[in-house]
């Protein structure tokens, strides 16, 4: 009803108002962290993602009669190189695991106030609402990054475990130092990570859209298989490099020698363009939406 | 209510402006500072007069051959021969799209990339040293180049960038074939002649080929085969990014991993291979015959004592549809009419020309 952007501030000179909000921002922004890592359910998520890369090192290191699987040639690879169970582990995780999660936090970031009765109580503290727009997406990247983070470095540290560990060959056939293999793992993370920021815009409007957390959730995560699916399908090719999904495996191009740098920009670009029309959305969304609970 | 509908402004404009940007940047890349005119002959001679050998760059290749999708097929001929495994990756490097990278510092030392998903295929040529290496299976087969046919040699893989085919197309340039300049066109950023190939033949598959000559260089940067009644490329190779630097050395030293299955092979003694290199390379090389001119062109490949191409792989059966005396491979540009006494036929003419040319 009323638009809360500017109406609760007291009036003060323009200057220190505005410093005074960007701390408010920060301050807020620190507290969204603390409140979103401090849940037991952001650890429980954390801790399933880091099982899939561990699960995988295990159950290589049982059955290692060395034949060779279906499954992408990660999978054979890393009983040569512990190195690699990082990216073996972000391979399964992207399709299922990480949207899974990511749909969770972003579906949540609204409609999980809206639910608890929170959200009304969060804007009448001096908090805009784009402000919590804001704060609620960048604690939802975060949360992608620390996500992608614990997947690799759980599967870096279960590889130097249970693998020996060596210089890491390229897809191109060239081998790289154990230096240079660790910070193309921390690229391939980063990819991820950024691969994962156009979900976590739908999921934020998904969440403006509805008080009902779980519904949210749900359909942040079912986008993202439709997505895969379209993405799968030749009869939709047209559609498939407009599909948030279209570029989520193609971090194979950064194990190339010379690393291909193309499929990072445009995926960085597609999930820019869709972080830009949903967040848009959201905003029209919330900023209109009445605030009843 | 009505107050805010403002609020929803944000949203209705982020789309367009998405737009606009994307529409923006293909209207930048069209847009382009026209080269000084030239006529067909002074384009054809910029070609010939083309001096790189230095480059690097990205190709992308699609094509539309009207056959099924290769890889579909792939899992048939895991069991088969090895011959069946060499024609389904010479059918897949024809019938998929693909992103490959070039690396090449003067004639002997070039590298191609065949980025594929989750894997890539390898060719590196270092002065006397050719590699393949085949990331998806750790594999990689190592040939020494003999010294007497140096630069002569090619890898399937670069037989597909522009140049190399626009070389072909442009060596075969003969009185059957009507030579145009279209309008300038931009390829990787680079402004070209647009030069257009008309077949003088009515009855070749082929119904036009363009290729892009780089105004500065000659460099081909773009080739496209149309098929006759198609107006989208049957065939489509073309430069994305380019940079006439020198690459990096060390690109071009190569040594197989460790764990990697090396094959150690003798070049094979290679003759004219037959049309654009489909018909697949036997252990022999028969002499084939050519018949015809221009592009109604027809290389025969007599029958040969050992099995060129057993014909009851399902392979070859899902392929070809059988007709009276043989079996046909029918793509929009290239017939191939396999006899049922084993010779092979192949050009880019419809399968009547074939059925009469081998009658007789």
């Amino acid at each position: 009803m009323s638009s809360s952007d500017s109406g609760a501030t007291p009036v003060r000179s323009g200057l220190t108002e505005r410093r005074n909000r960007r701390s408010v921002g920060l301050g807020f922004f620190a507290s969204e962290l603390a409140v979103l890592f401090r849940r037991r359910r952001t650890w429980a998520m954390l801790l399933a993602l880091a099982a899939v890369p561990i699960l995988i090192a295990v159950a290589v290191r049982i059955s290692s009669s060395g034949s060779s699987g279906r499954g992408p040639a990660f999978i054979d690879s890393i009983t040569q190189n512990g190195l690699f169970v990082g990216v073996a582990g972000l391979t399964i995780a992207i399709p299922l695991f990480l949207p899974l999660t990511v749909g969770v936090v972003s579906g949540d970031s609204i409609a999980g106030e809206a639910n608890t009765a929170t959200l009304r109580y969060l804007l009448v503290s001096p908090v805009g609402r784009i402000r919590l727009l804001v704060v609620k997406y960048l604690a939802a990247a975060v949360f992608c990054l620390a996500a992608t983070l614990t997947l690799s470095i759980a599967g870096i540290l279960i590889g130097i475990a249970l693998f020996p560990v060596g210089p890491v060959t390229l897809l191109s056939g060239d081998t790289v130092s154990i230096g240079d293999s660790l910070v193309r793992s921390l690229l391939i993370a980063l990819y991820a990570t950024v691969s994962l920021l156009g979900l976590s815009a739908i999921g934020l409007f998904i969440s403006t859209l509805t008080d009902a957390p779980v519904g949210a959730m749900a359909a942040t995560v079912v986008l993202s298989i439709v997505a895969q699916v379209l993405d799968s399908l030749s009869q939709t090719e047209w559609l498939h490099p407009w599909l948030f999904s279209h570029y989520w495996l193609n971090f194979a191009d950064l194990l190339r020698q010379p690393i291909e740098w193309s499929s990072f920009g445009q995926n960085a670009l597609l999930q820019l363009g869709y972080v830009f029309v949903f967040g848009a959305l959201a905003y029209g969304r919330f900023s209109s939406k009445d605030i009843l609970s | 209510m009505p107050r805010t509908w403002h609020r929803w402004i944000p949203a209705a404009a982020a789309p367009v402006v998405v737009g606009a940007v994307v529409l923006g940047g293909v209207f930048a890349a069209s847009a382009s500072a026209d080269p000084a005119d030239k006529t067909p002959q002074q384009v054809l001679e910029l070609a010939a007069s083309s001096t790189v050998d230095t480059f690097s760059g990205t190709i992308e290749q699609s094509s539309n051959l009207g056959l099924p999708d290769a890889s579909g097929l792939g899992g048939t001929g895991s069991s088969g021969s090895s011959n069946d495994g060499d024609l389904s990756s010479a059918l897949e490097l024809l019938t998929a799209s693909h992103t490959l990278r070039v690396y090449v510092d003067g004639p002997t030392q070039s590298r191609v990339q065949i980025l594929d998903d989750m894997a890539e295929r390898d060719a590196i040529r270092n002065g006397d040293d050719l590699w393949l290496y085949d990331s998806k299976d750790a594999s990689a087969v190592h040939s020494t180049v003999p010294a007497d046919a140096s630069g002569s040699t090619e890898t399937p893989a670069e037989a597909l960038t522009p140049a190399e085919l626009a070389t072909k197309f442009l060596d075969a340039v003969d009185p059957s074939t009507k030579v145009t300049v279209g309008d300038p066109v931009k390829v990787a950023g680079r402004s070209a002649y647009d030069l257009i190939l008309t077949p003088d033949s009515s009855t070749t598959l082929v119904s036009r080929v363009d290729i892009a000559v780089d105004a500065d260089t000659g460099l081909p940067l773009s080739v496209d085969v149309f098929a006759q009644g198609s107006s989208d490329p049957a065939f489509h190779v073309a430069f994305s990014s380019l940079s006439l630097d020198a690459p990096s050395a060390d690109l071009f030293d190569f040594t197989p991993p460790s764990g990697t299955d090396v094959t150690e092979k003798a070049l094979p003694n290679r003759a004219d291979a037959p049309a654009d290199g489909s018909a697949p390379d036997a252990g022999s090389h028969p002499e084939p015959t050519v018949t015809g001119t221009g592009w109604d062109t027809i290389v025969e490949l007599p029958a040969s004592g050992d099995a060129t191409l057993p014909s009851d792989t399902s392979m070859l059966s899902q392929l070809t549809t059988p007709v009276e005396g043989g079996h046909v491979l029918q793509t929009t540009l290239l017939t191939v009419l396999i006899t049922d006494d084993g010779r092979v036929l192949a050009g880019a003419v419809p399968v009547d020309s074939l059925l009469a040319a081998a009658a007789q």
